[in-house]
């Protein structure tokens, strides 16, 4: 007799593969962040560790594994914000608020169309830094017009070859042997989400934003 | 309306609406929403030091396996260096002696005798260009009070300003990195009447490890090469503390002058860094609170 049937056992497998996925690359990037670098910007290991679990497992994997990963973010290395009284100030929750974005996006472009496809993960990690920058880029502009604060606005050009592009290739680079610990060393066994997504199928009709 | 509240989207929606509101309540000065991370931050911080310590560890023993015959050759030269040493600290002992009897005669003051220096070990970096307060593992129950408004320079190890703290929870303090773009500090040329003028963090500069200085005196000498230290002015940083040294000069307009400044801390590599706290006497109060630097 089984003490504990298969589905008990692939949620507890769930659970502490991600706890140990979460703790284990929050922890190394902020450790040792000058081992992922290039040209100022740092791999963001966490972020595409949403953005696959998203996108391999599905809209409340990327979206809750997002908010924890959000909180730890917010906890080891949390942004300062100039204030509109000018003080600089650490904020919370934009860590969280950033990566549980990004484990929706992660999980609602080129999933289900595309069937999980290994190659289009590496797409989806691509879309969703640039989907990330931009908008990190706009926010941080019209803050810092509110607030006055000129030196916190850079040139496109800046943004393009100092953050776009390094991060870009960065994110891509760490994707493949991401990919390779979901897909294989994963909380969620390959063949299961296969099953799911052929179930998904026959019902048919694609997500919303589904491409 | 069942159907809407039970779809992921107005879910997430929802989500991200509380999310919002938590980031700007946490711009309020005393504001408690902070505290809803404590917990992460109880799981968190063993967790993260379990992983350093361990990252630490297989470098070291990578280290000591690559640099061996290196160090063998260095540890023979120290040893012929502790012996010189020696001697020359028996020769010093008694000049030693005579210039503290003489500095205190002659009211000689050390650069930073009016601030408490505290010891820290930085816990964790920059995490993405965004994401870039830096942690350490020292805070209100070390001793390191921060008030509201007020603020303690960052030193690291050969005295170079790191950057400077902006929150302290009882165990953890928070540093603004002096590479980013809400830092500011009062700046000098190091020499006899030197230029004064002001050193920014700047976003663009970031990325090249630069930073920026403004206000700069048409007329006044600066050239690529001389060394910046803190001017004193302001009062958060004492005066004479090391930043960088000057990479460029803009004169394109003369109305304007700016220069680009390449620190001398390099965060990246720093292990151990120092809080400098203004002393206060003990009579006006048990622990020393944040107050203004001379």
């Amino acid at each position: 007799m089984r003490l504990v049937n298969e589905n008990t056992r692939s949620r507890i497998r769930k659970v502490v593969v991600y706890a140990i996925y979460i703790f284990l690359l929050s922890s190394l990037q902020v450790s040792f962040p000058d081992s992922f670098s290039f040209l100022g910007q740092v791999a963001d290991l966490t972020f595409v560790f949403v953005v696959l679990s998203g996108y391999f497992n599905g809209f409340w994997d990327g979206a809750l594994v997002g908010f924890i990963c959000g909180l730890v973010r917010d906890v080891f290395s949390p942004p300062a914000v100039i204030g509109l009284d000018g003080e600089v100030r650490v904020t919370a929750f934009i860590g969280a608020f950033t990566l549980f974005s990004a484990g929706i996006i992660g999980a609602s472009f080129f999933t289900r169309r595309m069937h999980r496809n290994i190659p289009f993960s590496i797409v989806a990690v691509i879309f969703t830094t640039f989907c990330y920058k931009i908008a990190g880029y706009l926010l941080i502009y019209g803050w810092s017009i509110l607030a006055g604060s000129y030196t916190s606005i850079y040139s496109p050009l800046t943004a393009l070859l100092y953050s776009f592009l390094p991060q870009l290739l960065l994110n891509t680079v760490t994707a493949i042997p991401m990919i390779v610990l979901i897909r294989f060393l994963g909380p969620v066994s390959f063949k299961k989400t296969k099953q799911d997504d052929e179930i998904l199928e026959n019902k048919g009709g694609g997500t919303w934003l589904g491409i | 309306m069942k159907k809407l509240l039970k779809s992921k989207w107005f879910i997430a929606l929802i989500v991200l609406l509380l999310l919002a509101a938590g980031a700007v309540l946490s711009l309020i000065p005393g504001s408690p929403v902070k505290n809803l991370l404590k917990p992460v931050q109880l799981v968190g911080s063993p967790s993260q030091s379990i992983v350093k310590r361990a990252g630490d560890t297989i470098t070291d023993f990578w280290s000591a396996i690559t640099d061996g015959v290196a160090i063998r050759e260095e540890n023979r030269a120290l040893k012929e260096q502790i012996a010189d040493l020696r001697y020359h600290l028996t020769q010093n002992e008694e000049a030693a002696l005579r210039y503290e009897e003489l500095k205190d005669a002659l009211h000689i003051k050390d650069m930073f005798s009016n601030y408490v220096i505290y010891g820290a070990s930085i816990l964790s970096r920059e995490s993405d260009e965004w994401f870039s307060t830096i942690r350490l593992n020292a805070g209100k129950a070390d001793g390191i009070v921060l008030e509201e408004g007020n603020s303690y320079p960052v030193l690291d190890v050969e005295m170079n300003l790191v950057g400077r703290v902006i929150e302290t929870s009882d165990t953890e303090s928070r540093v603004l990195p002096l590479l980013h773009e809400g830092f500011a500090v009062a700046a000098k040329v190091n020499a006899v009447n030197g230029a004064t003028f002001m050193v920014y963090g700047d976003a663009e500069l970031k990325n090249r490890g630069l930073c920026l200085a403004k206000n700069i005196d048409p007329d006044a000498r600066l050239e690529p090469g001389m060394e910046i230290v803190s001017s004193g002015d302001g009062g958060l940083f004492p005066e004479g503390i090391p930043i960088g040294v000057v990479e460029s000069v803009d004169n394109s307009n003369p109305l304007e002058v700016t220069a680009t400044i390449r620190p001398y801390s390099q965060i990246g590599k720093l292990e151990d860094v120092f809080i400098m706290i203004p002393y206060v006497e003990p009579e006006e109060t048990t622990a020393p609170t944040a107050s203004q630097g001379t």
